[in-house]
């Protein structure tokens, strides 16, 4: 009974995704209300009618009283966790209890995430976010909310089975000499390779790394480009996750994916040859509202398509080598762009194993430009309102001389321009202003997010040479990752430790995490047995990870607890880079409403490290996190020296270089 | 939802959702208690009456306490380790002695708003507190009319107030344990142990005399006034003396009474109610409609207004009642009137072997519109000494019976002046230095607090202290399986562990040593544990 909903001011719903007990129970509720022989309503009909009085109470109560909802509990036992970003509204149901508040929030904030590194700086404009989530043509809407929605799922299944997702960092496959060979071959050989041949249609490639599963093997960045963020990183895995699901072994499919019938899909073919890609077909060059003729193109392709279901609707195979377009944080020595274009290319090696390629696409210049531009209009816009309410003297003069001077170099380089200039009075300049943000979006999104704004790619040759170079180097290892990839280490290789249950220890600068795998299957015997204490142990691992956040949001950054027969650690330090361990200091609280703590949607350790960097200015901060569950009967005093003992043993194995 | 209105409280976000949740439920109860059912007291008294009524309670349930006291929402009673246990065996002694009038039903002492000894579950003696510590802070006003003074002597004297009491609450009251032998018609119980011990006067299960202890030394405490007063000790039932009203139990006389003399008690509720000028007969048909047609505005704003004006208090709380839309005039009619013989049976069937707290919150969930109707009226009587004050509840006609009143002023003047001399002169001594920690300990069963932060200005190790507390309160309350716990931030770290009956919390006050946080057996805050052990053991805090 999940359900998690977007909706505009004017309460028109913009994106929706149910699991199928929500679907069903609606289905019944507004079914059962019709006539005999009448046809049962729209599914999105009735999630229209479902959640309508909630979106009008909200904005009532915004209209009204300045504030709104962040949650409410029914009265049977649904969650409903509310959060407005600029002018949409995103509301998270729950129904079964599998969630926490805490869980629908972090839902949230991930689903935002990731519209944004789909749509990039779109985002900021809630008119064509609007227009991008919900477009008019319903092939194309199908198509926008079946991509999220998957994604959404593929969140969901990793968040639930995957410790990297659970605690928001990115897991390595614990093998240095194996590592430190591919990241050498993906730079000499590889990344070299393709950035010097002749194909590459003015891309360049900036990141490569290879994912077995979810947990990164190797990873290597290009000299001049910009650090990888976790945030984005783990996105980016939720994405090759969502194209190539981890679904090889049918045994050790969960239930989850196996309910989702979008994801099984594949299971009957080889996943490799059939991937589940956004379909981008060649657009018409001379075709400016390439929306419309997307349309056309869809509508001719997929006749049988029904019209009121999601669920029937069939995605044509896409070719796996058109690639992505995804929007990265980067900063290069120009300065800070939250969203800049890059093109993802992702090139399964085996079922399991994928090659990952980012490029910087040759127009990218473009998005500085219009982001410059977003921000000085911004700062004039702010300026502007304070006029309106104190003094109307004009002065926010000198900004918008500047602005011309520069949005008219700005426009002739860019060639063509529809956008209406017009310097008139102080009043007249804020809906101008506004409108030119609006603009600069739409400029932005005509150059990478609209159909037709991926033509130039690395050709098809380039990238298949890499990846059957990837592949026979790594084609000797490739069932030993497969493996390594589900135990990547074990509680069996920490004997000194009796009456350890499971640990995870996070280096939240660096955005990794190592942790003894908690793989259930029904099949092989874990470490932790079989069927309900694995499960048990699991849940209380899971539950801990939110009981240590908790205390982490209100400041806390120490807890030790026991719970029935175990007993839990969790502890936060810092460090500066020789190891030198330092002092804590007090850390914020914040309040219940604010952002989830984690690493992908939200970056909290950032910020934490912000915040500590500015006690501690001379010296690079780092921060780690050790959670550890133990045996209830071991002494107190033991835990704690093991503890201690195994943040000294992991400082070592976590230095392994990312590049 | 409930009773068909819409309740709504607000709250600042920091309030745990269960905490506010219980605020409402007790909030409501509270209002029940002293007028009734809601729609009845708003067809009978005027709204700004009301509604200042509604500020009355929320600063009570608000105001007067420590915060601590706020995140558990638990009674104040007096520091018991300041005081001689004698005086609290006195005090229970006293309530035991007035149980003797069939008439009776419970009662506990009250001293400056603080208990000093209660027989009544905490949910009730929390009601019973409100209107104390009303009239202890404003003894100079005159009575209200509903309130009828009938002998005043000095610094001595008493006074009734009319309250309801929703069913379990009055079959709470109407099955002390000890009886139960002799009431095979009364239905099981399937824990009386803890039954029993709830419903004991506080003194006797928390100071250290055992049963034996108690023996001994209670004749020698109050001799003249109780020959038979070991209600407690089931091995004493044969010396239970059978005077002329108590020879059958309280529950089974009430019982009685009602079903054979229905009539007697229709017309005794419908005297209180022509006491107050308006019969219920005369609310009907257009009146009716008046009171609640433009209800919804109005009502919002009065209660708003006054609760804001009364309300400069830490947390913030609006009140907001909203009369649903009254689809249900008949059918309430119907209730308002249903024969007090059949609401007698219904208690009878309602009854079950579960805690009174816990029935009273099922029943609210399961049959809200009905519990409106089922508030049984009683009479709480006050007999006040200075400071100290008995207060007892008691069947409705009690007032008006011709000895009964009488009876129980006499038999207690004596021992409640006795007792309010030496609670005046024992807690008059100075508090002893708070000593270098900070500690909460909570009763959930008896609902108390016993903590030494109470009386000192809250420094910042003392405010980490409630900031932490509260955390753990929350997280105890939602995890059943967590024992204990260790939490630190920079500044403190707080020890917290909890049983079924208690929870316990502890920081040891001492320069912060500089730590990095990362794991070290020989950090301070795992020494907590075992400083706290013994530091509380003083305190009567058994962690062992």
């Amino acid at each position: 009974m999940k359900c998690l909903l977007v909706a505009s001011e004017s309460a028109e719903v913009l994106f929706y995704w149910t699991d199928p007990e929500f679907e069903l129970s609606a289905q019944e509720q507004y079914g059962a209300s019709q006539e005999d022989g009448e046809r049962p309503p729209a599914f999105e009909d009735s999630i229209n009618t479902l959640f309508a009085p909630i979106i009008i109470s909200c904005s009532t109560m915004v209209d009204q009283l300045g504030d709104s909802y962040t949650s409410f509990s029914t009265e049977n036992n649904h969650i409903y966790v509310l959060h407005q970003f600029d002018e949409c509204l995103y509301i998270a149901v729950n129904g079964d209890g599998e969630e926490s508040e805490d869980d629908l929030k972090r839902k949230i904030y991930v689903l935002k995430k990731l519209t944004e590194m789909l749509f990039g700086m779109v985002t900021l404009s809630s008119t064509l976010l609007r227009k991008e989530l919900r477009p008019q043509d319903t092939e194309l809407r199908c198509r926008v909310w079946r991509k999220l929605q998957g994604l959404l799922e593929t969140y969901s299944r990793l968040r639930d089975h995957d410790q990297s997702f659970l605690v928001e960092a990115v897991e390595r496959l614990i093998h240095p000499t194996l590592c430190e060979q591919c990241i050498e071959f993906l730079e000499r050989r590889l990344v070299q390779q393709i950035n010097t041949s002749v194909d590459r249609a003015g891309e360049e490639v900036q990141h490569a790394f290879i994912l077995v599963h979810t947990k990164l093997l190797a990873f290597y960045s290009s000299r001049n480009a910009s650090t990888l963020t976790s945030s984005d990183l783990l996105a980016l895995i939720i994405l090759v996750q969502h194209f190539y699901p981890s679904t090889t072994d049918p045994e050790e499919s969960t239930p989850e994916v196996s309910r989702s019938t979008f994801i099984l899909t594949n299971d009957d073919m080889d996943s490799a040859s059939a991937p589940e890609i956004f379909y981008t077909p060649e657009p018409s060059p001379t075709d400016n509202d390439s929306a419309e003729l997307i349309a056309d193109l869809f509508l001719s392709l997929t006749n049988q398509v029904a019209v009121d279901s999601l669920q029937t609707l069939e995605v044509p195979p896409q070719d796996p080598s058109t690639p992505s377009r995804v929007f990265l944080e980067t900063t290069l020595k120009e300065g800070f762009f939250p969203m800049m274009p890059h093109s993802m290319y992702c090139l399964p090696m085996w079922p399991g194993i994928t090659l990952v390629l980012l490029t910087k696409i040759p127009n990218s210049q473009i998005a500085m430009s219009i982001y410059n531009f977003l921000e000085g209009f911004t700062k004039l816009e702010k300026r502007l309102a304070e006029g309106q309410q104190g003094s109307p003297a004009s002065r926010g003069q000198l900004p918008v001389n500047e602005l011309r001077s520069k949005i008219d170099k700005f426009i002739r380089v860019l060639g063509s321009s529809d956008i209406q200039e017009s310097v008139c009075m102080c009043c007249r300049l804020l809906p101008w202003c506004r409108n030119m943000k609006i603009q600069l979006c739409a400029i932005y999104r005509q150059c990478y997010v609209a159909e037709g704004s991926s033509r130039q790619r690395l050709s098809t040759a380039l990238q298949d040479r890499a990846l059957t170079m990837v592949q026979d180097k790594l084609m000797d290892w490739k069932e030993f990752l497969l493996v390594k990839s589900k135990r990547n280490i074990t509680m069996v290789s920490y004997p000194e430790f009796p009456g350890l249950v499971h640990f995870i220890y996070i280096d939240r600068s660096a955005g990794q995490m190592i942790a003894p795998s908690l793989s259930i299957t029904e099949r092989a015997t874990s470490e932790l047995g079989k069927g309900p204490l694995a499960h048990f142990i699991k849940a209380k691992v899971w539950s801990l990870v939110g009981i240590a956040r908790r205390y982490l949001q209100k400041g806390y950054t120490t807890v030790t607890l026991r719970d029935g027969d175990y007993f839990f650690c969790y502890f936060l330090w810092f460090e500066n880079e020789t190891g030198f361990k330092l002092d804590v200091v007090e850390i914020p609280s914040l309040p219940d409403d604010s952002a989830p703590i984690g690493m992908l949607a939200c970056d909290y350790y950032r910020k934490l490290l912000r915040y500590y960097s500015k006690c501690q200015p001379s010296e690079v901060v780092k921060c780690y996190e050790l959670l550890t569950v133990h045996l209830g009967v071991i002494p107190t005093e033991y835990i704690l020296q093991h503890c201690s003992q195994l943040a000294r043993k992991l400082w070592e194995p976590s230095r392994i270089p990312l590049l | 939802m409930r009773e068909q209105f819409l309740w709504a409280l607000s709250s600042s976000v920091d309030v745990p959702d269960v905490s506010i949740c219980e605020f409402l439920d007790q909030l409501i109860s509270l209002f029940c208690f002293y007028n009734g059912p809601v729609r009845q007291s708003y067809q009978l008294h005027s709204r700004a009456d009301l509604s200042a009524h509604w500020a009355k309670y929320l600063s009570h349930l608000q105001g007067g306490s420590t915060e601590l006291h706020h995140i558990f929402s638990c009674l104040q009673t007096i520091d018991a380790t300041k005081i001689d246990p004698l005086l609290l065996l006195k005090a229970a002694l006293i309530l035991q002695a007035c149980q003797r009038c069939p008439l009776v039903l419970a009662g506990c002492i009250l001293y400056r708003g603080r208990i000093v000894s209660t027989q009544m579950p905490p949910s009730l003696t929390l009601k019973v507190m409100v209107h104390e510590t009303e009239t202890y802070n404003q003894e100079h006003r005159p009575p209200a009319n509903e309130r009828s003074t009938f002998s005043t002597g000095g610094q001595s004297s008493t006074m009734t107030t009319p309250v309801f009491l929703n069913p379990s609450e009055v079959q709470a009251l109407h099955c002390p344990p000890v009886n139960r032998t002799c009431r095979s018609h009364c239905s099981p119980q399937p824990d009386p142990r803890a039954r029993k011990s709830r419903l004991l006067s506080r003194t006797l299960s928390d100071t250290p005399f055992s049963e034996q202890d108690l023996t001994n030394s209670s004749p020698s405490a109050s001799c003249q006034t109780m020959p038979c007063s070991h209600r407690s000790s089931l091995s004493d039932e044969s010396c239970f003396s059978p005077s002329p009203g108590s020879s059958q139990d309280s529950a089974h006389f009430a019982a009685t009474h009602q079903s054979e003399d229905s009539s007697h008690a229709d017309s005794e509720s419908h005297d209180y109610k022509l006491s107050n000028g308006i019969t219920l007969s005369e609310v009907n048909g257009d009146s009716k409609e008046a009171v609640f047609g433009d209800k919804e505005e109005t009502m919002i704003k009065t209660i708003i207004g006054s609760v804001e004006e009364g309300n400069s208090l830490t947390n913030g709380h609006h009140l907001t009642l909203e009369d649903e839309k009254d689809q249900n005039h008949e059918d309430h009619e119907r209730h308002l009137h249903r024969p007090v013989k059949e609401e007698r049976l219904d208690v009878g069937r309602r009854v079950l072997g579960d805690s009174p707290e816990k029935m009273w919150r099922e029943e609210n969930r399961t049959c809200g519109e009905e519990i409106d109707s089922e508030l049984l009226p009683m009479v709480l009587y006050e007999h006040r000494v200075r400071a100290l004050v008995l207060a007892l509840l008691v069947e409705p006609q009690f007032p008006t019976d011709r000895t009964a009143p009488e009876e129980v002023y006499h038999s207690s003047l004596a021992s409640l002046n006795g007792l309010e001399v030496h609670l005046r002169t024992s807690s008059s001594g100075a508090p002893g230095p708070p000593g270098p920690y900070s500690f909460a300990h909570y009763d959930c069963i008896q609902n108390t607090l016993t903590t030494n932060l109470s009386g000192r200005l809250p420094g910042p190790q003392d405010r980490s202290f409630v900031r932490a507390t509260a955390l753990l309160h929350s997280h105890f309350s939602h995890t059943y399986s967590a024992q204990e716990a260790i939490i630190r931030s920079a500044g403190a770290a707080v020890y917290g562990t909890r049983s079924a009956a208690q929870e316990t919390f502890f920081l040891q006050h001492a320069a912060t040593a500089r730590n990095s946080g990362i794991p070290n057996p020989l950090d301070s805050a795992f020494a907590l544990p075992n400083k706290a052990r013994h530091r509380l053991l003083k305190h009567g805090v058994n962690l062992l």
